[in-house]
């Protein structure tokens, strides 16, 4: 019985022993990644729902400002109409797909330019400290005390209601986590010594923030771009919602379930129209899931103190 | 520790400036004439007359460059005059005493049944880790995340109210209710729809939130040394691991107070009811420039408070940083 125990208690020595070829960070990043099965799941389900939005309307003739009169409040399944039509005949399926192309826009884009304005700030105040940070921190109190839903309404009552007006609010408006994030980072890493070492041997600031601190910030930083994206897709759902997002006839996944609001207790038209607000509904559903759940694996994927335990 | 909080509170006032000064010119540069908006509301008062027109735009400051509009501004609010309201026709100050009630009633009822639930499920989701109970709570914790406030509302309307017929669909109060206890209860019906969508639209990131941080003490050296010695489960979770890890929660349980006057804005409107967010609303929508102003400013003011409330909890409950600050 010892002797079993004992030789299993090698067995698996020797399995923690054995070298691993590890060629590099990438490497680890991607095996880790695999292993989480749910973020595999949301990458698959994004793509997914990214062709769908990009190559569905490749395939249909009808636009989606077509209104077919002879189908008004269609259910799903009525010929030619596989998602129904709402109460002006136009087609769900394929208002769905356009406003998917508006909505993942909306998201990707401001959580793009929200990150990197985020990330830019944060890396000056983390690494030049004293005035610069105290400034810079200052001014990210401020924008946070303000009310940022209240705001956001007037701001869109100011610029109008465009996409590229969305955009321009939400980023307005939502930079100053990631700079929080990514400067108490930068705070951590200037006192490290391969930043001390760079610095002695006189490497210009600029090229420090770039080659060595930069990389290590970039996993937080792409991990609350996730956040951000689901955030600004729920944020443009809510405007629209309040009718301040992305106007009709041009279709957004928010603006389509702000629309079937007003049909849905079923008082105007007699029956409950519930395909116009379980397809946008389910669409945004999905795809900020996803996105979470993909922001959930690339943590764990890309923190370096995962990686070397796994 | 007072000095702390002086300062602390000091540091205030210039945020609450640059906060004011921010809110103005965003509030300034909104499209419209006040002056037609308030001819559009009132044509028997006004006249087309364009020497008339001259007088008035010049009795109400129209006409003045921006510095100087926010210099009269600052003098008549730090006076007490928040201004008369063109839509309501009341001062603002009113409007928003009889509204900011309503929003505190629904918000702080909301934040306390998000407390509620988001404790006892984050903790046991996070002393059970991985169990059956923790995977069926990052689910909902996920879905709950997922999906846009309003929609959650409308569902729970549909559901709650036209359906089951449990709740009022909207509003705060059924006329013509009589008798204390009556009153109560009706509003206590009310209440519940919105306050418990408003709070479990939070406990969802609450819950994430609370397992991380008591996963993260959890593994600590002196926990494992407690239950070494022999302490009961119980014991070691409640003194020594949840109190350590009480202090990230308190904190963003307290920085997420400002969210919550946010969210509900958009509550109140699904729900019609009457506070300061549906307040706001209208205000801005019809270019009512006194109360917007006066509302952004109030919930800008709100935020301030529970950041400071926030920085308050984090020293009470985190003896090291109480240290640090004296040594400092």
């Amino acid at each position: 019985m010892p002797k079993f125990f004992y030789k299993r208690k090698l067995d698996e020595i020797e399995e923690k022993a054995r070298p691993v070829h590890i060629n590099s960070y990438r490497q680890l990043v991607w095996t880790k990644f695999k292993s989480h099965k749910l973020a595999l799941f949301g990458a698959v389900v994004l793509i997914g729902v990214a062709f769908f939005t990009l190559l569905g309307p490749l395939f249909v003739e009808v636009g989606y400002e077509d209104m077919d009169f002879s189908n008004l409040f269609s259910p799903p399944l009525t010929e030619g109409h596989p998602f129904g039509t709402d109460e002006l005949g136009h087609d769900v399926l394929v208002r769905v797909m356009y406003g998917g192309r508006i909505s993942l826009f909306v998201g990707f884009a401001s959580a793009v330019i929200t990150t990197l304005i985020g990330t830019i700030v944060g890396l000056l105040s983390g690494f030049y400290g004293g005035i610069v940070d105290r400034l810079l921190m200052r001014f990210v109190d401020v924008m946070l005390s303000i009310p940022m839903f209240p705001i956001l309404i007037t701001l869109t009552l100011v610029f109008g209601s465009g996409i590229m007006n969305i955009i321009l609010v939400l980023t307005v408006f939502g930079w100053m986590g990631v700079s929080r994030l990514v400067r108490g980072l930068v705070l951590s890493i200037r006192e490290t010594e391969y930043v001390m070492s760079a610095r002695a041997m006189g490497v210009r600031n600029g090229r420090i923030i770039l080659r060595h601190v930069l990389p290590n910030v970039i996993p937080i930083v792409i991990v609350s771009a996730t956040l951000n994206m689901s955030y600004a897709i729920l944020a443009e759902s809510s405007l629209s919602y309040l009718g301040l997002g992305i106007q009709p006839p041009m279709p957004s996944w928010g603006n389509m379930l702000q629309r079937a609001m007003n049909y849905i207790l079923g008082t105007t038209t007699g029956t409950n129209p519930w395909w116009l607000t379980v397809f946008p509904g389910f669409f945004i559903f999905i795809t900020v899931l996803n996105v979470n759940f993909l922001g959930d694996g690339l943590r764990d994927a890309l923190d370096p103190k995962f990686v070397s335990e796994s | 520790m007072k000095v702390y909080f002086l300062k602390r509170f000091l540091e205030l006032i210039p945020i609450f400036f640059a906060i004011s000064i921010i809110i103005f010119v965003i509030m300034n540069s909104m499209p419209g004439d006040p002056l037609l908006q308030m001819r559009m509301q009132n044509p028997r008062v006004m006249t087309n007359d364009p020497e008339r027109m001259r007088e008035l735009r010049e009795y109400y400051h129209l006409d003045d460059p921006l510095p100087v509009k926010y210099f009269t501004w600052l003098k008549s609010v730090l006076t007490g005059d928040l201004g008369y309201s063109s839509m309501y026709k009341s001062p603002v100050i009113d409007l928003i005493a009889s509204r900011l009630p309503n929003t505190l009633v629904l918000t702080i009822t909301a934040w306390l049944i998000g407390l509620i639930f988001a404790l006892p499920i984050g903790i046991i989701s996070a002393v059970k880790k991985y169990s059956a109970f923790d995977y069926t709570t990052t689910v909902f914790a996920f879905i709950g995340i997922s999906l846009p406030g309003f929609w959650f509302a409308l569902i729970a309307i549909i559901i709650f109210s036209v359906n089951l017929g449990w709740f009022p669909v909207s509003g705060m109060a059924t006329y013509g209710i009589r008798g204390f206890w009556n009153i109560f209860a009706d509003r206590l019906r009310h209440l519940v729809l919105p306050a418990f969508v408003l709070g479990l639209v939070q406990v969802a990131s609450w819950v994430r939130y609370i397992r991380t941080s008591l996963l993260e003490v959890l593994d600590q050296d002196y926990v494992r040394t407690a239950y070494a010695k022999g302490v009961p489960d119980r014991k070691v979770i409640i003194k020594h691991a949840l109190k350590n890890a009480m202090i990230p929660i308190i904190t963003i349980i307290a920085l997420d107070i400002p969210y919550f006057f946010g969210g509900a804005l958009i509550i109140e409107t699904v729900f019609s009811w009457p506070g300061m967010g549906r307040l706001m609303y209208n205000a801005v929508i019809s270019s009512d420039y006194n109360l917007a102003i006066s509302c952004l400013m109030f919930l800008a003011i709100i935020t301030l408070i529970s950041n400071l409330v926030a920085d308050f909890l984090y020293v009470m409950v985190d003896p090291r940083i109480r240290m640090g600050r004296k040594g400092a």
